[in-house]
């Protein structure tokens, strides 16, 4: 049952990469909109795979997700599509596509979505000036630095305005001023409404930004063990 | 090679590399192929226009030779369905026979059968058995030959020809086919990750497979301009020489406008097709993804 305002919902969902071992065991919970959560756990905990589920890159092996108040087992291929252009991913890795520049990269999900030429580079370039590229924007990932490959990939999550945000792990290959930055970027997103969550294990930052914090320990989501409070977030 | 730029990076696929080679053979191949069908079509309507409607009659040799022809002749003439009747002269009967027989001389005294031509009516037909038993009354042991052996001969043997190139023109369409999907399943599975991560942002399968067929238009485009350009050469050059090189044993033939633009269409349905299947393959194969 999705309650109204639940924009994520996660019902006794297992997860295993092909026949291999579970590595997630009855995940239960649900995001509201314009929520804003780190998912924390330590390595190897299943935070990645989470995530995975989240923008839809896996199916679960049991359970049921529901993604704007849609069960994603059901959901068409072309309607799937329509479900992951609503949400945008940062890449642990970033996952640029080195053959194209920065802006071709950015524009990536607008020209997915069919939208024009003239206007998709300038909303892009404008886009890579506020997030400080603008010097950047012909150049190729395989030539910026890791702080500017990963601005490039937020400005690529965000471009087309996704209601849903995953940042996986977006700190861990910058030094803390770009991580900093890049936090209060996610805040601004998430003052305009957008759900935000953000996998780290980087505890400065979670001391720095006190959002309400989903905790994973070997597959399991484990209750709220700090000083917010989230029993009416995580079930 | 130059490609439009595309979400897929297309340069760095080895496989893709051999398509345009391939489908260039496979188009010249299947030029020459269809040309040498309608070569041969051509033929066999030339040969049937030209025997059809026509009869040719041998009278004996004898003492009563010349005066039985003369009564058949008459007798043929006289006849309703036939247009013309027209007794082959010696030294014209002499030529047709030359290539066996070597130039005639006037003392060589072979006994030759008078022969007559006859063209009979459009639209008309001569019941042949009716007229040969008559002109067997005038001279025993005229014959009357229709062709129809001969022409079913030929018919037999153009139709078979023609089912043979029909089958390696579909064999040569098959490989094209074969080879696309091979270069599209290597393709998709040397960008997997490149596809993961359009789908993850959004994109449709059809969106992908977009890529991959303006892909496969722009590589199978070039290999089939080629092909289709040598193929048309060698064609060309086939007529130019053809008819010197046989010695004027096979007629000579012009493919003619309609033929030509029938061949003209034969690239772009190459290409047409190769775009189709790699539009399904990959679509198939996504099809199977999350």
């Amino acid at each position: 049952m999705v309650a109204p305002g639940d924009i994520v919902r996660f019902e006794s969902v297992g997860m295993r990469y092909r026949f291999g071992a579970e590595v997630l065991h009855d995940i239960s919970f649900s995001l509201s909109a314009g929520s804003f959560h780190f998912l924390t756990g330590p390595s190897g905990a299943g935070k990645s795979s989470l995530m995975r589920l989240m923008y839809l890159a896996h199916r679960p092996s049991r359970g049921s997700i529901s993604i704007f108040g849609q069960d994603v087992s059901t959901v068409s291929r072309p309607e799937l599509a329509s479900l992951r252009r609503r949400i945008g991913v940062v890449f642990q890795d970033f996952r640029l596509l080195d053959h194209l520049t920065a802006l071709d990269n950015v524009a990536l999900p607008l020209r997915i979505a069919g939208g024009r030429e003239g206007k998709i580079r300038d909303h892009v370039a404008e886009l890579l000036r506020w997030v400080g590229l603008d010097e950047q924007i012909d150049a190729k990932p395989t030539t910026l630095s890791g702080g500017e490959k990963q601005r490039v990939a937020i400005a690529r999550a965000v471009i087309a305005r996704p209601q849903i945000l995953l940042a996986d792990e977006p700190t861990g290959n910058v030094d803390g001023e770009i991580a900093i930055r890049l936090m209060y970027l996610l805040e601004e997103l998430n003052k305009i409404g957008t759900t935000v969550v953000v996998a780290t294990h980087n505890e400065e930052l979670l001391r720095s930004f006190p959002h309400p914090r989903i905790r994973i320990e070997n597959g399991v989501l484990v209750g709220p063990n700090d000083m917010f409070d989230l029993t009416n977030e995580v079930t | 090679m130059m490609l439009p730029s595309m979400d897929l990076p297309f340069g760095r696929d080895p496989a893709s590399r051999l398509l345009p080679w391939t489908v260039g053979l496979l188009v010249f191949l299947a030029t020459l192929c269809l040309a040498l069908g309608m070569f041969l079509a051509s033929a066999g309507d030339n040969w049937r226009r030209s025997l059809s409607g026509t009869l040719t009659i041998q009278v004996p040799a004898g003492p009563e030779q010349q005066a039985s022809s003369s009564a058949i002749l008459q007798l043929l003439r006289g006849m309703p369905e036939i247009r013309n009747a027209r007794q082959i002269p010696e030294s014209e009967i002499a030529k047709l026979i030359e290539p066996w027989l070597g130039k005639m001389t006037p003392t060589l005294d072979l006994p030759m059968p008078s022969v007559i031509d006859v063209t009979i009516v459009d639209g008309l037909s001569v019941d042949i058995e009716v007229l040969g038993a008559r002109l067997s009354s005038i001279a025993t042991g005229t014959t009357v030959d229709d062709h129809a052996m001969w022409l079913q001969r030929l018919i037999d043997l153009t139709d078979i020809a023609e089912r043979i190139l029909l089958s390696v023109l579909v064999f040569l369409l098959l490989s094209a086919v074969m080879t696309v999907v091979f270069t599209t399943r290597t393709g998709l599975a040397i960008h997997g990750e490149v596809i993961e991560v359009l789908h993850l942002i959004g994109a449709q399968d059809s969106y992908i497979a977009r890529q991959f067929q303006i892909h496969a238009l722009w590589l199978s485009g070039i290999g089939a301009a080629f092909g289709f350009t040598f193929g048309a050469g060698a064609i060309m050059l086939f007529q130019l020489y053809g008819e010197r090189l046989t010695g004027g044993l096979l007629p000579y033939i012009d493919l003619g406008d309609i033929r030509w633009g029938v061949l003209c269409i034969l690239p772009i349905v190459a290409v047409l097709l190769v775009i189709a299947t790699s539009g399904i393959t990959v679509r198939r194969i996504l099809g199977r993804m999350m």
